[in-house]
């Protein structure tokens, strides 16, 4: 997952926190097997390298396609698994170095849900297409861990995927669980805000380390697939609460992509949010 | 509310936005629930693949050696990492192949340790011919282990008419460092026996004398690598082997010509004898570099052994993808080698003889030029992968020894060897 | 025991610009490069046993990257 997940249980036996551990462990590594598109054994890597034959997929791959489809469409075409093209040419190292106005054009012409075919389980794209079900894969992950532990124990639980969280009931003693939100500009270093949760999904979009510096202007490393520039004057940090981390993580990132507009946009959802 | 530089072009064609807020959390709660709910059955691994790989390999040597070698394997891959492969080779070997004896100036008749004449026309090398197939089989099991840790188990069997071949081998890879690092221990341990046709012969004798029944010769090694990322486009890796084999190392039809000291002339001739035991280490540096299209692979290897063979390698390969599964990747190769301590291209009549010898050009000092390339393609839609490769591989031995006696010193003992070699792959997943 | 203590001290050597600091870490997001096939040291298993084997059958040397492989009376 590329970042350090921990799972929490509230309880005395040793043994039996051991055992769901590693079922977590187990599950949470099937799905970055599964889907990362870091590997070459994987149906991701097959869709990548399709050169425009159509993929059949499998059942939960086909719910995930299904998951972005929405976003996508919900979204007006902000929120877009096949943008992950245009980190070929955007270095978000904290420099002040942004692409070629021709690299960024001849990369959009590979981005694009609306040229991706989708139907019946079997999906089709035009060669040189990418895509990255990341953005998503890491909250499933989660909320599949969160499932797989509710079934199993009634003891209170945590799980922390890199800063995706769920918290699967409240504590021994009717207490909740404390996690803290970082500062953005001192990762995993100071707490500014400290959430009490109980039972309830967590994630926070952000640019901590992920940027480029752009005449005076932050750019974070989320990108705007229609641009192919990375959203301006967007928050350092967008935290979003609410029933699962699949959820939280879709609002966040959503709210992050309408830049100024976070606030307003999260308002309007109704939901627990915070902005840094 | 976002960027844009000041030219930029109208935005794409898109979806229109949700209208109200409240229906697009609506949608996504339902949409998350519709992924999150659904049967714990349908989430399996992703599903397993078999690839099936083919190949055959033409090897040519001019007035030589011919090997035609069909090799298939299928690999088994599972969602949880793991795989499994197993592949069956089969090399068709005819031809002839020097030796050892040295030409001579009239027409000479040499024995092979068969007991067969064969007559040499003047001023060429002697060749024996022979004849062989080769089957081999191999299996090898991955897994990886929690995140970081791989296993690969393998074994083998090869028979040949007069060898058979039986290994075992094994290696662990841990992922250090968030991943920067890769540390790879292995080691491995074969059992093979040479049964020469005809007997064994024994060493710097005439070959009258042979013995019957299998020679054994066993062969531990230990390998030891690192392997780094550098940048986003560079990875280093050292590797380190040593190879510890023990018994019966002689060639058995290979001879040394007996040389008269006077003219030159080769008058007789007794067979190969090596020593029995020979440690042999090798340290590989090896880089991939990503341009931004194309792909740099470069490697040094420096090897030496307890018969004081010492050698240099310089591998370069360059690949150049046109477009998905189809690319172009030129590859050249050189190789120099040191002579065993106890290569000699003749012995003398007049001396008594060594307690080894071989005068096999393949422990002499010699060069080896390997110039090639590979193409991959696809045909149509189809996404199976084919590969063609076609190398030219110029090999040399040391050439003329002017302080040869006599007329040796007129012949070439090794001349140059010249091989084409062509592979044809096809590989697909179902 | 002269060898050895030779092996050793080539290991160190080449060793040490592959173990040695001083580069950046490269994050899990920035390898899409290395995550290609062909970033492989072996891309092709199957083209580089042949060549192991030819290579084996017509010079005196040995190793790489493998303990795999059987021996062959090549040579």
């Amino acid at each position: 997952m590329a970042s350090p997940c921990t799972v929490l249980i509230d309880t005395d036996d040793r043994d039996a926190a051991a055992a769901l551990v590693e079922i977590a462990a187990r599950e949470a590594l099937r799905i970055e097997r599964k889907f990362s598109r870091y590997r070459t054994d994987n149906l991701i890597h097959e869709i990548n390298h399709a050169a425009g034959r159509p993929i059949a997929v499998d059942e939960e791959t086909a719910q995930l396609i299904n998951y972005a489809a929405t976003c996508w469409e919900m979204s007006g075409g902000l929120f877009d698994v096949t943008s992950g093209v245009l980190r070929r040419v955007w270095t978000f190292d904290g420099g002040r170095r942004v692409p070629e106005r021709t690299a960024i054009e001849q990369c959009l012409e590979s981005v694009g849900w609306q040229r991706v075919t989708w139907r019946d389980r079997t999906l089709s794209m035009p060669s040189g297409m990418e895509i990255d079900l990341g953005g998503i894969g890491k909250e499933y992950a989660v909320d599949r861990v969160a499932g797989l532990l509710a079934a199993r124990t009634t003891e209170s639980f945590l799980a922390n995927f890199g800063g995706d969280v769920y918290a699967g009931g409240p504590r021994r003693g009717n207490r909740t669980w404390g996690v803290g939100i970082d500062d953005p500009s001192r990762t995993g270093k100071a707490a500014l805000y400290r959430l009490d949760v109980a039972r309830a999904g967590l994630a926070t979009s952000g640019d901590a380390r992920r940027y480029v510096r752009w005449k005076g202007k932050r750019l974070g490393h989320l990108l705007n697939p229609k641009t192919g520039w990375p959203v301006a004057d967007a928050p350092r940090s967008v935290t979003v609460v609410a029933r699962t981390c699949l959820e939280a993580g879709t609002l966040s990132t959503l709210a992050y992509l309408q830049g100024p507009g976070a606030r307003a946009f999260l308002e309007e959802q109704k939901v627990q949010f915070w902005i840094l | 509310m976002q960027l844009e530089p000041t030219e930029q072009t109208e935005p794409r064609e898109s979806a229109e936005p949700a209208s109200s807020s409240s229906a697009l959390r609506e949608r996504l709660s339902a949409a998350a629930l519709a992924l999150l709910l659904a049967p714990a059955a349908a989430m399996a691994d992703s599903a397993a693949t078999t690839q099936i790989d083919y190949t055959t390999l033409f090897y040519g040597e001019q007035g030589r050696t011919q090997v035609f070698e069909p090799i298939v394997r299928a690999t088994r891959l599972f969602g949880d990492g793991q795989s499994i492969s197993a592949q069956l080779g089969i090399d068709v070997i005819t031809g002839s192949s020097p030796s050892g004896a040295l030409p001579s100036g009239s027409v000479q008749t040499v024995t092979s340790p068969s007991g067969r004449d064969i007559t040499v026309p003047a001023g060429q090398i002697p060749l024996t011919k022979f004849e062989d197939h080769r089957f081999g089989l191999d299996g090898e099991w991955q897994k990886p282990w929690g995140s970081f840790f791989t296993s690969t188990v393998g074994a083998h069997v090869s028979r040949e008419k007069d060898y058979q071949s039986l290994g075992l081998n094994a290696k662990v890879s841990a992922d250090l460092m968030q991943r920067m690092v890769t540390v790879t221990v292995g080691g491995g341990y074969n059992d093979d026996s040479v049964f020469p046709v005809g007997g064994t012969p024994i060493g710097l004798s005439d070959g009258s004398e042979v013995s019957k029944g299998a020679n054994s010769k066993r062969v531990k090694s230990v390998l030891f690598g690192v392997s780094r990322v550098l940048t986003r486009r560079w990875i280093l890796s050292v590797d380190g082997t040593r190879t510890f084999e023990r018994g019966y190392l002689t060639e058995p039809y290979k001879v040394i010509s007996l040389v008269s000291p006077f003219n030159g002339l080769p008058v007789g001739q007794l067979t190969d004898n090596r020593p029995s035991s020979r440690t042999r280490s090798s340290a590989l540096l090896s880089s991939v570099y990503h341009l931004r299209n194309d792909i740099i692979y470069t490697s040094y290897r420096y090897y030496w052994d307890t018969w004081s063979v010492r050698s240099n390698t310089i591998d370069l390969k360059y690949r150049h993808d046109l477009r998905e599964g189809w690319y172009f990747e030129p590859h050249v190769r050189y190789y120099r080698q040191g002579a065993a301590s106890f290569y000699t291209i003749g012995l003398s009549t007049q001396l008594a003889p060594p307690e080894y010898a071989t005068a096999d050009y393949r422990l002499g000092r010699l060069t080896t030029l390997t110039i090639g390339a590979d193409f991959g393609f696809r045909v149509g839609d189809n996404p199976s992968q084919w590969t063609l490769r076609a190398e030219y591989i110029r090999q040399k031995g040391d050439g003329l020894d002017p302080n040869a006696d006599g007329v040796q010193s007129s012949f070439d003992p090794s001349p140059a060897i010249n091989t084409v070699t062509a592979v044809i792959g096809y590989s697909f997943n179902f | 025991m002269k060898s050895s203590a030779k092996w050793l001290r080539l290991m160190i050597v080449f060793a040490l610009p592959v173990l040695a600091g001083g580069c950046a870490t490269v994050r899990p997001w920035d390898r899409d490069l290395l995550a290609e096939k062909r970033m492989r040291f072996i891309p092709n298993p199957m083209l580089h046993g042949i060549d192991e084997h030819i290579y084996f059958s017509k010079e005196a040397s040995m190793g790489g990257q493998d303990v795999s492989g059987g021996g062959c009376g090549c040579n």
